[in-house]
């Protein structure tokens, strides 16, 4: 009975009474999280009317493009109109809007962000698998075991990947792990011709050097970075990467150089059909034969056909170092000979 | 007085019947987890029965398909009065993506009972179907009680 009367006198205390009393819902449970994808927001005024909108949506009834009536000061607006009876707020239509900035907004919409990386690294790891030797020194040093072995295939988990470097260090063999750049691949194209066409054409203005070359002579010069680093600064404006870029593309460069005196061509005019391409001509006002070297596929089937020898073929390489110089090699071409010989 | 009573025990205490008339179970997912102690939709006073017999609200899930045009009335006939029926989700509303071109769903649902309140969204967050209950049942309940008499 104690017990009874004690509950009683627990249960009628102001305290408990009140704190019964307030009990609600604590407000972040009933609010909106932020990141919730709620009904999207119209704004009327970029709306140019394409209709993706209404395309994209999944749900026949939720979208119309309504357009308000023409008055004095012009044409009346067009623009979308959301029915929320209809609207499943899957946010397509706000990630199909072309306008910018965008006239309809939906939320946070994953697909319109960037592509998630986990660590906001500029290179992506990948395997040459043509020229891994599937040693697994990479598999074993990965901190992370992002590298398998699948399909007979090394490969790297882009979504456990930590960009570490590590398996690029451990790699044996040159080239087989790439760190590769994967934001800007126009840019390093680019960066890339400007490289290859500045060398070219820089072995093509020696041209004394190269009429004057023996058949197992060679030619070295050196070629500092510095004559096209500021032009290569303004494709890719990050030195590091232009450097890498260009460093790795020097390295494995192998120029072929076609060239001809043209006092002693005979004008013989073979070359003319043999050409793949077509890129050689007989100019006849001038009486010269002419190459264009923009379709030039430097085949060599000319060099191979020119009856007196006239036209020279090499073959260039090319070494970059930390020094910021490029070592260049230029050796003739000894196709001819080796058929002279047979 | 009697009304007055009566209107007090109708407001605070709600018995509840969740009716899908062929939805994809989103919105009734929402509502289990009205139940659940993160909600805790009993503190209200809320009873869900899932009896249309006891019930004074009926929930309604899904676009109506041909199988629940007459169950529907049915169902709604079984409920005593005052009694209210609310459309939860779009598919009731509007009948929402199942409503294609060709398609064999007969929404909306007010076209076969009377429907007090809509709750859009596809699903509604638990808390918009919580706030719609208590915005529109206690009082549309009682209104209905006194309609009776």
């Amino acid at each position: 009975m104690s017990s009874l009367i004690w509950y009683i006198y627990d249960f009628a205390r102001k305290a408990w009474t009140d704190a019964f009393a307030d009990a609600k819902t604590s407000p972040e449970i009933a609010e909106k999280p932020e990141r919730f994808r709620d009904f999207p927001k119209v704004n009327k005024e970029y709306c140019i009317g394409c209709g993706a909108c209404t395309v994209s949506c999944p749900s026949p009834n939720a979208i119309k493009i309504v357009r308000e009536k023409d008055d004095e000061t012009g044409e009346g607006l067009t623009y979308p109109v959301i029915t929320p009876g209809a609207c499943i707020r899957c946010g397509f239509c706000a990630e199909v809007c072309p306008t910018e900035p965008k006239t309809l907004e939906c939320g946070l919409n994953h697909l319109i962000l960037p592509e998630f990386n986990i660590i906001p690294s500029k290179r992506q790891y990948i395997i040459d698998d043509y020229l891994c030797i599937k040693c697994k020194k990479c598999m074993k040093k990965c901190p992370v075991g992002a590298i398998s072995l699948v399909d007979g295939k090394m490969f790297v988990d882009q979504l456990k990947c930590i960009s570490c470097g590590e398996c690029l260090e451990v790699c044996p063999v040159n080239g087989a792990m790439k760190g590769v750049f994967v934001d800007n691949l126009q840019d390093q194209k680019d960066l890339i011709l400007l490289c290859v066409n500045y060398l070219e054409d820089y072995i093509n203005n020696k041209e004394e050097d190269l009429r004057a070359l023996e058949k197992d002579g060679l030619l070295q010069y050196e070629v500092p970075l510095a004559d096209f680093w500021d032009e290569a600064i303004k494709i890719i404006p990050d030195d590091e990467v232009a450097l890498e870029i260009i460093t790795n593309a020097v390295n494995r460069l192998k120029i072929r150089i076609i060239d001809w005196d043209k006092d002693k061509c005979k004008k013989c005019q073979l070359c003319i059909p043999d050409c793949p391409t077509k890129c050689i001509s007989f100019d006849e006002k001038e009486d010269t034969i002419v190459r264009d070297k923009n379709r030039c596929l430097r085949c060599s089937i000319c060099y191979q056909t020119c009856p007196f020898s006239v036209i020279k073929y090499f073959i260039a390489k090319f070494s970059l170092e930390d020094d910021k110089i490029i070592y260049t090699t230029v050796k003739a071409s000894n196709l001819n000979e080796d058929i002279f010989m047979e | 007085m009697l009304d007055a009573i009566r209107d007090v025990v109708r407001k605070s205490s709600i018995h509840v019947c969740i009716v899908n008339c062929g939805g994809c179970n989103g919105c009734d997912v929402e509502c289990v987890a009205l139940l659940s102690p993160r909600y805790d939709l009993e503190q209200y006073g809320i009873y869900v029965h899932n009896n249309p017999r006891e019930a004074d609200v009926l929930l309604l899930t899904g676009a109506v398909t041909e199988q629940w045009v007459d169950n529907l009335k049915r169902i709604y006939d079984k409920a005593p009065e005052p009694k209210i029926a609310v459309a939860v989700g779009n598919c009731p509303v509007s009948g929402d993506v199942f409503n294609q071109e060709g398609g064999h769903v007969h929404a909306p649902a007010s076209n076969f009972i009377p429907v007090a309140a809509e709750i859009p969204g596809c699903p509604p967050r638990p808390s918009e179907i919580l706030e719609a209950i208590l915005a529109v049942g206690p009082q549309a309940i009682a209104d209905r009680g006194r309609e009776r008499q």
